[in-house]
């Protein structure tokens, strides 16, 4: 099955080379150049990923990228112009996965989406990690016998924390295991992802008791 | 003797005490000066008073002496006139009994008690006067008079001067002033002499004594007077002035107080103007003069933010299509061997200038970020021996390729510091590159030390180099220093100065040291505490007309 990707952006010229390279790597892309339309498109392709431009002709990237996340965990990724802004820092914490920015290259673009559509290793494992049974082939989180809905990007920052109980993770060794970053990037990444995982998992997400901060080192899972 | 050290005892507090004395008067002499330099309200009054204090002294001077002499002239016309006519009634007295009859003794001495009554009741001085009559030396005549004196007659006062004057006989009265000693106060008197002739007695002298201290009185109350007067007139002044410079000198602090307000970047701040005197037209002067600065600043601050929109939204407007650019250049360049060759070469240099072009275009936005202070350090806990290390391998390639030896040297810089890795890095990726560039195959030199204030990386290379007019210059925006020297790295010409804004971004500074021929040195310096600017170096260079053997450290290892 060929993966689809939605392309968000209004730019038609590098809408359309993007979808250029997609095809060449074998994707399928999809098209909407307006924030409006985005969701519909969004319903009417059903994608499996997708990439969004920050600034949007009618409602912004940013709140785009919040109506998808409410009610779907495909992964989001984000093009942006400025790296180092405030538009990086909203847009994952509403929910996008990872963010590229301009000007990118194929590989690098080809690499971060690859990432995010890899399928995850099924080991038909059960992870239990606090009060909470992670069943890695099904790809849930349960609490009892409570599902607790994750995105695939916040499922994989769980597994991979549970995987190792109580090693702490550095931001690097989460960016290179769940981001697929091989090179130092942005920590921001794994911060704003922590926040939202334990939004989701923690009973009190100020006083978190499952994945917790080493200080001046990175995080682990299942508590000292 | 136990006198010895009780007087040293009490001679050494003298000591103390005086030396406390001298103390606090250098202290209150220091803190009048302060005031003095500080204060325009003391300087103004002092000056006021002093100078006032000065006119009245004068002023008061030339009242009491004119004064005095006035009342002087007129007691003495006074007691001239009642002399004269005291002698004249008492010379009467003994004339008119000579007429009579032959005298003896005893009528004699009844004429003279007679002619004394006769004196007294001619002298109305206030104060007293005292008479003597004494018989001039030399005489001779049948019978002689008892010289008289009134009780408690001062014959002190009577002077050889004065009986020399009066024995002269000229017939006028001789006058001395003198001092009276009276119950042991000095009181200033007048004695007049003048002669009588006393029939079958002969010649003798008439001295009265008069009593000034009513006039004395009289002057010691009016210069009391003027005193309390004049120091009473400099209190009212130094007042009058305190009030007079308090009108000006209030606004006046009240103005320096509102321009320190705005100057702080309180732009809003304002003089209350009162009135329409010279104080309200400086206060309305000032305000439109803050008007105008802060009009300008907020034009000039929304031209900023307009010029960073503007930066910002170029930004994203060139990224959009040089992203479309970059993507179909690297589909081409992919492809680039099933095309002819002069396509693929065509393509392999579009390719190839793309990425410059994204390099020069993210330097510029960052020294547009930089100009527009936008940037923000964003530490973290940094071991820069360590990082200086990853550097270096991360060129080794780039060096081996250039056959150069590139050297790492780190006697210090090996304790963690607050440091944002991701400028130190660019700085030190530019200053490394820049060495094996312009090394000339000869050692680059990495050096990280250390001192308690800083910690300093100098990259070394033995090189080229470059005259001094062109190291001041390196850090200039796309300044070259050879525009036909051939690259090897391909920089934007914009490396050094990001590096810079980098360096003071931490507090820190990029100092350079290069002589043609020799090769250059850069040193990076960065504070190890706070983001105070750093003054001193780990690792010093040398002025740029002196010579250098690089880095102690590498010195001492060869």
């Amino acid at each position: 099955m060929t993966p689809r990707i939605l392309v968000v952006d209004d730019d038609q010229a590098l809408s359309e080379m993007i979808g250029i390279v997609l095809r060449s790597e074998g994707y399928e892309p999809e098209f909407s150049a307006d924030g409006n339309d985005a969701i519909d498109a969004f319903h009417g392709t059903k994608p499996d990923l997708v990439l969004l431009d920050v600034m949007l002709p009618g409602i912004d990237g940013i709140e785009v990228c919040k109506r998808i996340r409410a009610e779907s965990g495909t992964p989001i990724i984000m093009l942006t112009a400025r790296g180092d802004t405030a538009d990086v820092v909203a847009g994952l914490e509403n929910g996008a996965d990872d963010y590229v920015v301009k000007p990118f290259n194929p590989k690098e673009l080809v690499a971060r989406i690859r990432t995010r559509l890899r399928p995850t290793a099924s080991d038909a494992t059960v992870l239990h990690v606090g009060d909470l049974t992670v069943d890695v082939a099904g790809h849930e989180v349960r609490r009892g016998d409570a599902v607790i809905a994750l995105t695939p990007l916040e499922f994989d920052l769980l597994r991979a924390l549970s995987e190792k109980p109580n090693q702490v993770f550095t931001r690097e060794m989460l960016l290179e295991q769940v981001w697929g970053y091989h090179y130092k990037a942005d920590t921001r990444l794994v911060n704003v992802h922590v926040q939202r995982l334990r939004a989701k998992i923690e009973h009190d997400p100020d006083n978190p008791k499952i994945v917790t901060t080493v200080r001046g080192v990175g995080y682990r899972a299942g508590g000292a | 003797m136990p006198a010895g050290p009780s007087r040293a005892g009490s001679l050494s507090t003298l000591g103390r005490v005086g030396r406390r004395l001298r103390h606090w008067v250098r202290r209150g002499w220091r803190a009048v000066a302060y005031l003095w330099r500080r204060s325009l309200m003391f300087r103004s009054v002092a000056i006021t008073v002093m100078t006032t204090g000065l006119a009245i002294a004068i002023i008061g001077t030339a009242v009491m002496i004119s004064i005095s002499n006035n009342v002087y002239a007129q007691r003495r016309d006074q007691i001239e006139s009642e002399s004269a006519r005291a002698t004249i009634v008492a010379q009467g007295i003994f004339d008119a009994a000579t007429a009579g009859e032959d005298n003896n003794q005893s009528e004699l001495e009844t004429l003279q008690s007679e002619a004394q009554q006769a004196i007294l009741s001619n002298t109305t001085s206030p104060g007293g006067t005292s008479i003597a009559i004494e018989r001039s030396p030399d005489q001779a005549g049948p019978q002689t008079v008892q010289n008289v004196a009134s009780q408690h007659f001062p014959d002190a006062v009577i002077t050889e001067a004065l009986r020399k004057e009066v024995g002269k006989n000229t017939g006028k009265l001789s006058l001395q002033p003198v001092q009276l000693d009276e119950d042991g106060r000095r009181q200033p008197g007048l004695a007049v002499g003048s002669t009588l002739q006393i029939p079958s007695a002969g010649q003798y002298e008439l001295y009265l004594v008069y009593d000034l201290s009513d006039a004395q009185q009289t002057l010691d109350f009016v210069s009391q007077t003027l005193s309390i007067g004049g120091v009473a007139l400099m209190v009212l002044i130094a007042l009058v002035t305190s009030l007079v410079v308090r009108l000006v000198v209030v606004p006046i602090r009240g103005a320096a107080e509102t321009s320190r307000k705005i100057a702080a970047g309180r732009l809003d701040e304002r003089i209350p103007v009162r009135g329409n005197d010279d104080i309200a037209t400086l206060a309305r002067s000032f305000n439109g003069m803050a008007e105008a600065v802060s009009r300008q600043i907020t034009q000039l601050a929304e031209l900023s933010r307009v010029q960073q929109r503007f930066v910002s939204d170029v930004s994203h407007e060139l990224r959009t299509p040089l992203t479309t650019i970059r993507l179909a250049g690297d589909m081409l360049y992919d492809s680039r061997h099933a095309f002819e060759p002069s396509v693929g070469r065509s393509a392999e240099l579009l390719h190839a200038q793309v990425e410059r072009f994204e390099l020069l275009l993210a330097d510029l936005l960052e020294i547009s970020r930089f100009d527009a202070q936008a940037v923000q350090l964003d530490p973290e806990p940094v071991i820069p021996a360590a990082l200086a290390t990853d550097i270096v391998d991360e060129f080794r390639p780039l060096a081996e390729r250039a056959d150069i030896d590139l050297q790492l040297v780190t006697p210090g810089g090996h304790t963690t510091m607050q440091l944002d890795a991701k400028r130190v890095r660019r700085i030190l990726r530019n200053l490394v590159g820049n060495a094996i560039e312009h090394g000339d195959g000869k050692p680059v030199q990495v050096v990280v030390d250390s001192d308690a204030r800083t910690v300093a990386i100098a990259v070394r290379d033995q090189g080229i180099g470059m005259p001094p007019e062109d190291a001041v210059r390196v850090f200039d925006r796309f300044w070259r220093a050879d525009p036909s020297r051939k690259r090897t790295i391909g920089g934007t010409g914009l490396g050094l100065a990001i590096s810079l804004g980098d360096a003071n971004l931490h507090g820190g500074r990029i100092d350079v040291w290069s002589k043609p021929g020799e090769g250059s040195t850069f040193v990076l310096t960065l504070p190890r505490n706070d983001r105070v600017g750093v003054t001193t170096s780990a690792i010093p260079l040398p002025d740029l007309d002196e010579s250098y053997e690089g880095p102690r450290a590498v010195r001492e290892d060869d």
